[in-house]
């Protein structure tokens, strides 16, 4: 668990803060999303949990224990951290990338073999291809992975994200995405993960926390709170006047309850894991005032009419 | 009577065959072998130590900025005193005198402007997300400075041991002026004793050696950086 308590940031020569009286708790096991515009403090307050930045006033708890307990290098070898610029070692292959820490932390030589394997399976490069190279061999989403792979390599129960996907198209970024909510189905890490898009925000996050521009916190809640109870005008011009479709985008064909199958063959058919969204894009582009839900197997599950779903999207608000 | 320039003279009053490979022969231990040995010595002891002050001196000044310009300053000065004069003038220090120390010592002024500079130059081409990321999974700032900083900034710390080199092994001949011996010894004794042979073996050992100290330090640089060489980048 991370704690913000009252954490205050003021560069020196500057004389408004960067982040102001930041207080939030990030439960463990869950994904923290920061966002907020440019310049709002976001990569501030994410560098404070590994005192890369000191805060000038308040303090950050990390399991009940201030994060200057420890010493700093000590302190950042227990976190992840995936930089925004990724940042691999030019002059290392892939294999030595990712074993920094493992091998700062001095495990066996084998031991670092196996993990670093491990772990760019994980992030889906085949080891047996990229152990060897060096990351000017790699395309530049294929070094994000690698950067997200060294910054989980010794295991460590906080990860930092900093815009981990900024760099890739929108569809491969969709794909890391949901590799990356597969990934943290298995390792329940505690993670702060800092963007400025929106949508990767609701996606992502099992919290959300809004900054706004002077570092103050606009909203934390959850992206179903954030987008039904927009705290303040700020939170609902960040989220968007789509805020009812993203709602419908967080809930999937097969979490709510559906009507009987009905009409015929002609009715067009989604997959149980679409979203709500899907099914409303499907209706208007069809014409269709009701979609077939099918199951993994191919067995239609039920049915979702058009009125349905304006009932569900109402009761977003 | 018409000014007449000693080259002429010496041209005037040499052999008909310039290239005397018996004498090669004949002297090659006692004369050649020991003054190409001479030269090495001169060359390498000068570098060696002028890498031990601007290396460390190179690391200094890149993070203690202010100090840069004024390091360069005085180094840059060294390195516009014209040699012979630098030589004379250390010859007259106390403790120094007439020999190879008073050459090295001037060696070793002349290496160090473009050696401070290159080490500052490499170590600025560090890419600046490169040593956040380090620091960021914990890596102590020696660390950082051995494992990431000084590897990274090789290629142009190399680039400029080159240049030091060749320039040393250059303006080493010239100390056999003040009995430092070396190749040098080979060229003044040839002048003196009219004996072309002998100012060729030097001229043309001196090029030889920095042709492949020169080619020497390239491959190696080459082979610290599989990285580059194998990414096709950067030389
Ligand atoms: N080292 C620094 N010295 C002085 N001011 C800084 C420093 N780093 C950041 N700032 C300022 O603090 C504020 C917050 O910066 P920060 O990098 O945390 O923003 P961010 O939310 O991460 O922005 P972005 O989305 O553009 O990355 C900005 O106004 C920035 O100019
Ligand atoms: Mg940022």
């Amino acid at each position: 668990m991370i704690e913000f308590r009252g954490v205050t940031k003021t560069y020196p020569g500057s004389e408004r803060p960067a982040v102001d009286d930041l207080s939030f708790e990030v439960p463990e096991g869950e994904i923290c999303v920061l966002v907020g515009p440019s310049g709002c403090g976001k990569t501030t307050t994410m560098r404070m949990i590994n005192r890369l930045i000191e805060p000038t006033e308040g303090e950050i708890l990390i399991g009940g224990e201030p994060n200057t307990r420890i010493s700093a290098t000590e302190l950042r070898r227990k976190i992840g951290y995936a930089i925004q610029q990724i940042g691999l070692f030019p002059h290392r292959t892939i294999a030595e990338n990712v074993g920094t820490v493992p091998s700062l932390l001095e495990w066996d030589k084998e031991r670092i073999r196996r993990r670093v394997d491990e772990m760019l399976e994980l992030v889906g490069l085949n080891p047996d291809d990229f152990r060897n190279r060096y990351p000017a061999e790699l395309s530049g989403g294929q070094q994000q992975r690698v950067g997200v792979a060294r910054a989980l390599a010794a295991d460590p129960p906080i990860m930092l994200m900093d815009e981990p996907f900024g760099a890739v198209d929108p569809i491969t970024r969709e794909r890391l995405q949901d590799e990356f909510l597969k990934i943290q189905q298995d390792i329940r890490k505690t993670i702060v993960f800092v963007t400025h898009d929106i949508d990767e925000a609701i996606k992502l996050g099992d919290r959300i926390a809004i900054l706004k521009q002077g570092g103050t916190l606009a909203q934390y809640d959850s992206p179903e709170n954030i987008l039904t109870n927009p705290a303040s005008e700020f939170v609902a011009s960040f989220v968007g006047t789509d805020r009812v479709l993203k709602r419908l985008s967080l809930t999937r064909l097969e979490e709510i309850e559906l009507g009987p199958p009905q009409g015929n063959g002609g009715l067009p058919r989604l997959p149980e894991q679409a979203s709500l969204k899907d099914a409303l894009s499907e209706m208007i582009g069809s014409g269709a005032e009701r979609v077939l839900v099918i199951s993994g197997e191919g067995r239609v599950r039920g049915s979702l009419s058009l009125d349905e779903l304006r009932r569900l999207s109402g009761r977003a608000g | 009577m018409e000014f007449v320039p000693a080259g002429f003279v010496l041209l005037q009053q040499l052999e008909p065959r310039i290239m005397d490979w018996g004498w090669v022969r004949e002297n090659f231990a006692e004369d050649v072998l020991p003054a190409l040995v001479g030269h090495v010595y001169l060359s390498g002891v000068s570098l060696a130590i002028a890498l031990a002050i601007s290396l460390p001196t190179g690391v200094l000044v890149a993070r203690y900025r202010k100090a840069y310009p004024p390091v360069v300053f005085l180094a840059g000065l060294l390195f516009t005193i014209p040699s012979l004069a630098l030589f004379a003038i250390l010859v007259t220090v106390p403790g120094i005198g007439i020999g190879p120390n008073a050459v090295i010592i001037a060696l070793v002024a002349y290496s160090i402007l473009v050696l401070v500079r290159n080490t500052v130059a490499g170590l600025d081409s560090v890419p600046p997300e490169t040593i956040d990321a380090a620091r960021g999974m914990g890596l102590t700032a020696r660390q950082i400075l051995f494992k990431v900083e000084l590897p990274l900034a090789l290629p142009v710390i190399v680039a400029g041991v080159r240049i030091a080199t060749v320039t040393v092994i250059g303006i080493a001949t010239i100390g056999a002026y003040i009995a430092g011996g070396g190749l040098g010894q080979l060229i003044f004794d040839g002048i003196d004793r009219l004996f072309p042979t002998m100012i060729i073996t030097g001229a043309a050992l001196a090029t030889a050696l920095a042709v492949a100290a020169d080619v020497g330090l390239l491959l190696l640089e080459r082979r610290l950086r599989p990285w580059a060489r194998r990414a096709g980048g950067q030389g």
